[in-house]
């Protein structure tokens, strides 16, 4: 059963992680605290997963829970857990598909209900985020709005530093014309 | 422009349209929570992934002997001392290199996907050492005795497989397809290494079409197997 200690604030999230697998109430609960937004933010940060962000943070959370014993100590915990966020992106974007697949026939398909915010403003970062292809885009939303280094998110995206480096270089470039062209155009 | 400025610009856009530490955030955290803390339990960290590797290795190498001193050893009382430590050499490199991949595989966030790369390499391998130790070109009886061999390799490497997959299930594999070709590419060594032992056939030809095939043939089993079962988690 679980127990309750004092968490220090300043507490890394691998400390966190460690005590969460020791069944630590107060290290799980500020684990969540800490890395739910990290997490919420990267759903809806992706246009197609925006109206299901906060079902799809749910069951990461889930996933997490279950497969909590595959983290080990030792190891960065941001990537470990992002690892597990794409694949239930992944996992979602595939039913998404296959159920648009049988609803082909239908015309017209009703617009999901936004549970999340995000009008004029989101606009602009899908302008940014947009342009650019989805290997590309994820790498970029580790990199710079979750704050992982190049070699998290290799290992969050089981690939090498090279590769992300790589897309984050062709990134930037494209990201550069766009903000050049905004600028050009104010 | 940096990338540190272009970060900047990503990070800002990113705040105004979704502000961390809003009202969203917190309902969010408070359903994560609501959902986990009612089924905590401690957990033991897995055991590294070198000793998931070793335990694979040694499965493996069961796996082939096991069968092999079952069937006969004509294979390796055919083959030169010198052949048989090239080729049993080759066949543990790739058997390890193959199960670090599966070991790798447990578990999310361990770097890069070996999978293909164990595979590919595995059959590479094999063949080359086959196409330097053996000769003998000729077709004569080459599907009539081939058949048999892939028969008996793929025979040992599935419940091989099925043994892997079963230790596979004891993380969290994100990439079944992966995890499937790795696991039958150790499954196929295990075929293959059996086959090394037992088959006394070493015509060039025959190796590197038929024992080959057995490890090329468990992996693509693997993958496909793999890819099913993942749809089913």
């Amino acid at each position: 059963m679980g127990s309750r200690c004092i968490v220090d604030t300043a507490e890394s999230l691998e400390t966190l992680m460690s005590r969460y697998q020791q069944a630590d109430e107060s290290a799980a609960a500020a684990l969540v605290e800490r890395v739910t937004p990290l997490l919420r933010r990267y759903f809806l940060l992706q246009a197609s997963n925006r109206p299901h962000a906060d079902d799809l943070l749910q069951d990461t959370w889930m996933r997490l829970h279950r497969a909590r014993h595959t983290y080990r100590p030792e190891e960065p915990v941001l990537p470990w857990i992002f690892a597990i966020a794409r694949y239930a992106s992944l996992d979602h974007y595939r039913k998404v598909i296959r159920r648009e697949a049988r609803e082909r026939q239908v015309e017209v398909l009703p617009e999901p209900a936004g549970q999340v915010g995000g009008g004029a403003e989101a606009l602009d970062i899908d302008t940014m985020l947009t342009a650019l292809p989805e290997a590309q885009r994820e790498v970029i939303l580790m990199l710079k709005i979750s704050g992982m280094s190049i070699e998290e998110v290799a290992r969050a995206t089981s690939s090498s530093p090279g590769s992300v480096k790589q897309k984050a270089h062709r990134a930037y470039q494209k990201l550069r014309e766009i903000l050049k062209a905004k600028e050009n155009r104010s | 422009m940096t990338p540190e400025d272009i970060g900047r610009r990503l990070e800002d856009a990113a705040q105004l349209a979704f502000p961390e530490g809003g009202a969203g955030d917190r309902a969010a955290a408070q359903r994560a929570e609501a959902a986990i803390l009612g089924d905590l339990r401690p957990v033991n960290p897995m055991a590294p992934d070198w000793l998931h590797a070793l335990i694979l290795v040694l499965w493996f190498v069961a796996a082939a002997v096991d069968s092999a001193s079952f069937l006969g050893m004509e294979g390796l009382r055919a083959l030169g001392n010198g052949q048989a430590a090239l080729i049993f050499a080759a066949l543990l490199s790739a058997g390890w290199l193959g199960a670090v991949a599966c070991a790798r595989l447990m578990r999310p966030a361990t770097g890069r996907n070996l999978g293909p790369t164990a595979w590919v390499l595995a059959c590479s391998l094999v063949a080359v050492v086959f196409a330097i130790l053996f000769h003998g070109y000729d077709t004569a009886h080459f599907v009539q005795d081939g058949i048999p061999c892939l028969r008996a390799g793929l025979f040992i490497a599935t419940p091989t497989g099925l043994v892997i997959g079963l230790l596979l299930r004891r993380g969290l594999v994100l990439n079944w397809g992966a995890a499937g070709l790795a696991a039958g590419t150790v499954a196929g060594l295990a075929g293959l290494g059996m086959l090394e032992l037992h088959c006394p056939n070493l015509k060039a030809v025959h190796v590197l079409v038929w024992h080959v095939a057995v490890v090329a043939v468990s992996g693509g089993l693997g993958f496909a197997l793999g890819r099913m079962s993942g749809e089913f988690e």
